[in-house]
């Protein structure tokens, strides 16, 4: 496993504070998106479907300085769109590593290699390129053709410079076991210091609605793909969430571990749906019908989604939930094995 | 199936909650009838109808706002804009790129001496 020691003990001192004050509910990462403009225009994406006048606005950074202060999530994960495309994003990175936030820049790194100067290497900030498989497979899920390319080149452009680099690879239905072992050894080779995988969610808005994955074929695929894994993979993510995308652990969805923030507010209940927003942080958390969302509730928007933004926080409470999980925990990051 | 183009009929089988619904659903530009008989055209991205006075929130077609309006002051909500969801299927991109490797397969057919039926082609 790959997530830096100091950002293990950030993470492990919030959960812990959290428990000790006895909160129920608490965020892990805020999912920051300062605009929904991208440059590019993926089949499986919701994020981006707007009127021209959306898309062209964007949050201040003051705005974003805000959110991150009254969430007080330990780690931000600035998605969108496309980050680079942000007129501020040098600013707002600077600002987030000042606060001692740990920053996941997620991009195509299509406009990486060009912006990289504007940003200082850090602990605290990681480029987290979207890489969903080997170059036809990539090509394919953005539907464009070069962008595999582009993107290893800025990842190499950016690893030589001093970053620290993390891919995050979202799969669908179709993918392939054996291709994707192939890719964990590419992005290996390539240097990478770890990879994010997760599947696929059906977004009510996405055009393609197809090729999502549901639950049997989700642990099926992750059974097959993580079997034996190899010791020089890294993940950059929690062991027991691979564990439960495997099957081997039974979680309930955490939709207040990664509260998003965009310029229509605080979106209720999650990242991945849409339901609404609040004014603010603690209007979300306190008017959110949280009972209404996750497996059990019934809600079927639920039902098949397995996708980090909702299970990776529930998989790092359990970590810290008994002295069993917290050994597992321990043994699959020291051993590598899940 | 998308909702562009829509004039819905607010009355007994659809009431203005539903119609608000749908246009908070709605991926594209609305034109929202108000009950003083003026108009204003945006984009609705929150509605809340659990409160005591239920509201929708929009941006303008030139993106101010955010602008708050109650139901009651809304007649109905005409789907004008363009659904930007609608289209751009994975199918449609797969199809396209079954196309391409057509065309390739053929021009390499060309190169090699086979007859083009179509010169004239794109």
């Amino acid at each position: 496993m790959s997530v830096p020691v100091s950002q293990m003990l950030t993470v492990a001192g919030h959960v812990i504070r959290q428990k000790v004050a006895g909160t129920k509910r608490y965020p892990l990462v805020l999912m920051l998106e300062p605009l929904f403009r991208c440059n590019l225009a993926c089949a499986g994406c919701g994020k981006i479907q707007y009127p021209a006048q959306i898309l062209r606005k964007h949050l201040s950074v003051e705005q974003c300085l805000a959110a991150v202060d009254e969430c007080g999530a330990p780690i931000v994960s600035i998605p969108g769109g496309e980050p680079l495309m942000y007129p501020l994003i040098d600013r707002l990175v600077a600002e987030l590593v000042a606060r001692k936030k740990y920053v996941y820049l997620c991009t195509n790194a299509i406009l990486l290699k060009e912006k990289l100067n504007l940003f200082t290497p850090s602990k605290y900030l990681s480029f987290s390129v979207h890489m969903d498989g080997l170059k036809e497979d990539h090509d394919e899920a953005v539907c464009r053709d070069g962008v595999y390319d582009q993107a290893v080149d800025a990842i190499r452009a950016a690893l030589a410079r001093g970053f620290r680099v993390t891919t995050n690879t979202t799969l669908f239905d179709g993918a392939s076991p054996l291709r994707m072992r192939q890719f964990f050894d590419e992005m290996t080779d390539l240097g990478v210091e770890g990879m994010m995988i997760s599947p696929g969610y059906s977004y009510a808005k996405a055009p393609d609605q197809e090729h999502f994955l549901r639950r049997v074929r989700t642990h099926q695929l992750f059974s097959d793909m993580l079997a034996n894994p190899k010791r020089r993979w890294k993940f950059n993510q929690s062991p027991l969430f691979l564990r439960f995308l495997m099957g081997k652990h039974d979680y309930e969805c955490t939709p207040w571990g990664n509260p998003t923030f965009n310029i229509f507010g605080w979106q209720r209940p999650c990242y991945l749906l849409q339901e609404g927003y609040a004014s603010s942080f603690r209007e979300l958390m306190e008017t959110t019908p949280w009972e209404n969302y996750g497996k059990r509730s019934g809600n079927e928007k639920c039902r098949d989604c397995m996708v980090h933004c909702g299970y990776e926080a529930t998989a790092v409470d359990h970590t810290f939930s008994s002295a069993r999980a917290f050994a597992e925990t321990v043994a699959a990051t020291l051993t590598g094995k899940l | 199936m998308t909702l562009e183009g829509w004039v819905p009929k607010i009355g007994d089988s659809l009431t203005l909650a539903e119609v608000v619904d749908f246009a908070f659903d709605y991926r594209g530009n609305t034109t929202i009838v108000k009950t003083d008989g003026t108009e204003v055209v945006g984009y609705v991205f929150n509605r809340d109808n659990r409160v005591p006075e239920p509201f929708i929130q929009f941006f303008d077609e030139t993106g101010n706002g955010p602008f708050t309006m109650p139901y009651s002051a809304i007649a109905t909500i005409r789907f004008t804009g363009r659904d930007t969801a609608a289209g751009n299927s994975w199918r449609a991109w797969l199809e396209h790129k079954e196309r391409e490797k057509a065309k390739t397969a053929s021009a390499l057919g060309g190169e090699r001496g086979a007859p083009d039926p179509d010169p004239h082609r794109g």
